[in-house]
């Protein structure tokens, strides 16, 4: 395999993952509000805290922590084999 | 009038009008009009991107929502925040590595070049200007009741100072207003919301505990409420925000403003990070609001509800946790917040005139770099009296649809051309222009034809088109036709135009210029 076709394999096989995670984990919250809006109103053992919140600050969190990792896993793999390319 | 708020706000366009004269003394090309000569870092470029996202339309709408329905504010938070991994993981990386000034560079790399310009300068002007009169109108009612101006008198002052800015200053007077402006603000909802969660010790538990006390839908405001009933407004919304922010041209325009790919990648990832950060502080500050101001006399109008309306809720409740100082500084920021988005919309206009009409379809051949710039500063005087004269026009109007609109076009037309001409070989220019433009006509008509049009403004007892939200049919409609068309496009120039996709695909991922290379 050329240089060129790796970075091609390496690419999808770093975005489509993400890809999948980030519009999948998007579209069960926004179906769950349509479908099961009382699932995500069913508080957290004690408090006061509901199970949409939760869900709703982990996918904020996710969202950041894909962005980071998609950042990381590109200054490794991608970028050597661009400069690998361009030379 | 809050003497700390206009003192604050003076020193702010003081300081702003000696960051656009010193800018304007570097403007020599364009290149540092339009990009600032590509010499801000992915840590600028981050907060900047960040400030165009945090306008003072989602600093104070998501915390009146917050405060209005508690959960329901989250949704979209969460939708405004999952277009930015799209962003990164599609777009971000191409772009920078094909395009020069506006994404219509991109677009048109391998196509005809007036129809796609065209194309996409309908397409980004469509949004910009919707965005604008958005921000124009929000920015004149809050400074009416911020600053006891008269609403045309604020209209006038943003106006000149946003036309000021970008002529002069343009791309590195924008982007340190912006920058400027995105610390200023996580700075005060930091605050505002280190001071509320103090009074409960740092415990959510508490916190919330009193929220759903004070609310009169006690403890529905845990759960998703009125702002999504059926699957299809689901879907549809969803598609919206999440594609939308990779058409939006003020956005797009950004990533032409680092060195490399590498520096376009770090800029998302800390632009993600302050956004996501800035919509919990908006959480916590709308849930502060409905402890604190809900049912607080001093903050409430002789019907029951807040001074100026929900949107007030976190400029009221900074009064509330820190007095007068703390409410003229979030009111000065709220200001200054305007100013910048408002520039950043009007350079994407601007250039977008100058660059894709003047320079590619006017006059291609007569253009030259002065000439550009110069149509360019025209271009962004024109804008900033149209942007004055419609904020006018709609002060009384209701606005409620125009960002969704505007998400809607970004999502179904701006978006589809992109990322076809990204990824996909067989787009031809038939395809791309044919397509586009009825996609950019269906989603214009499906939302005239939807209830925030059809009954909220027309008055018509039931709604032709039943959803509020159009992207889920106008953004298939014009993936449907663009590639349709382009399929079908048997003509030679179309088969060219399929044959220079790996060249484009080759340099899209590894930034190395192949027209360059040929001439050499």
């Amino acid at each position: 395999m050329n240089d060129f076709a790796l970075l091609i394999s390496l690419k999808k096989k770093i975005v489509l993952p993400l890809l999948i995670i980030i519009i999948g984990s998007y579209f069960s919250f926004i179906l769950c509000i349509a479908y099961y809006p009382e699932l995500l109103t069913i508080q957290i053992s004690d408090s006061t805290i509901s199970f949409g919140i939760v869900f709703g600050f982990y996918l904020i969190i996710l969202i950041f922590f894909i962005t980071v990792l998609y950042v990381h896993l590109s200054n490794k793999y991608i970028e050597p084999l661009i400069k690998k390319i361009k030379s | 009038m809050n003497l700390v708020a206009v003192s604050l706000f003076i020193v702010f366009v003081l300081i702003t009008l000696f960051i656009t004269y010193w800018a304007a003394k570097q403007i020599k090309s364009r290149d540092t009009f339009y990009t600032a000569g590509g010499n801000i870092t992915g840590l600028q470029n981050g907060l900047a991107i960040s400030g165009d996202f945090m306008s003072a339309a989602s600093f104070l709408g998501i915390s009146g929502l917050v405060f209005a329905t508690g959960f329901d504010g989250l949704i979209y938070s969460i939708g405004f925040l999952v277009g930015w991994p799209i962003v990164l993981l599609l777009i971000a990386e191409p772009l920078r590595n094909l395009g020069k000034y506006t994404f219509a560079d991109v677009a048109s790399f391998r196509l005809r070049q007036k129809p796609i310009r065209i194309l996409s300068a309908l397409g980004s002007l469509t949004t910009v200007i919707l965005y604008l009169i958005a921000q124009m109108v929000g920015a004149g009612k809050l400074i009416e009741i911020l600053f006891n101006l008269p609403y045309q008198f604020a209209i006038y002052i943003v106006g000149a100072l946003m036309i000021f800015y970008v002529t002069f200053g343009g791309m590195i007077a924008t982007t340190w207003v912006q920058i400027i402006k995105a610390i200023l603000l996580l700075f005060g909802a930091t605050l505002i919301s280190f001071l509320v969660l103090m009074q409960f010790d740092f415990n959510l538990n508490l916190f919330f505990n009193a929220a759903i006390k004070n609310h009169n839908l006690s403890s529905s405001i845990m759960g998703p409420g009125g702002l999504i009933k059926d699957p299809v407004s689901a879907i549809s919304l969803g598609l919206a925000l999440m594609f939308g922010t990779a058409g939006l041209p003020h956005i797009l325009m950004r990533f032409f403003t680092v060195k490399d790919s590498v520096q376009a990648r770090k800029s998302v990832a800390y632009a993600t990070g302050f956004i996501g950060y800035f919509y919990i502080l908006t959480f916590i500050i709308g849930f502060g609001a409905i402890i604190l101001i809900n049912g607080n006399p001093s903050y409430l109008n002789s019907e029951g509800g807040l001074i100026g309306n929900n949107n007030m809720a976190a400029i009221h409740l900074s009064h509330a946790v820190g007095g007068d100082v703390l409410l003229g500084f979030i009111s000065a920021v709220a200001f200054a917040t305007i100013l910048a988005v408002v520039s950043g919309l009007t350079l994407a206009g601007a250039s977008a005139i100058s660059h894709d009409i003047y320079s590619n379809v006017i006059n291609p051949n007569g253009a030259n770099e002065k000439r550009e710039i110069m149509v360019s500063r025209i271009a962004t005087f024109t804008l900033g009296i149209i942007a004055i004269i419609l904020g006018i026009i709609f002060e009384s109007q209701n606005i409620a649809f125009m960002v969704g609109l505007a998400f809607a076009i970004a999502a179904s037309t701006n978006f589809p051309i992109i990322f076809l001409s990204m990824f996909w070989k067989n787009l031809t220019t038939h395809g791309a222009f044919i397509g586009g433009i009825i996609g950019l006509l269906t989603t214009i008509i499906l939302v005239i034809l939807s209830p925030v049009v059809w009954v909220d403004i027309f008055n018509y007892p039931a709604a032709i088109f039943p959803y509020k939200y159009p992207a889920l049919f106008s953004m298939t409609t014009t993936f449907f036709f663009v590639m349709i068309i382009s399929k079908l496009d048997k003509s030679e120039g179309g088969r060219d135009e399929k044959h220079k996709f790996s060249d484009q695909y080759r340099q899209s991922l590894t930034g190395v210029d192949i027209k360059a290379n040929k001439k050499n």
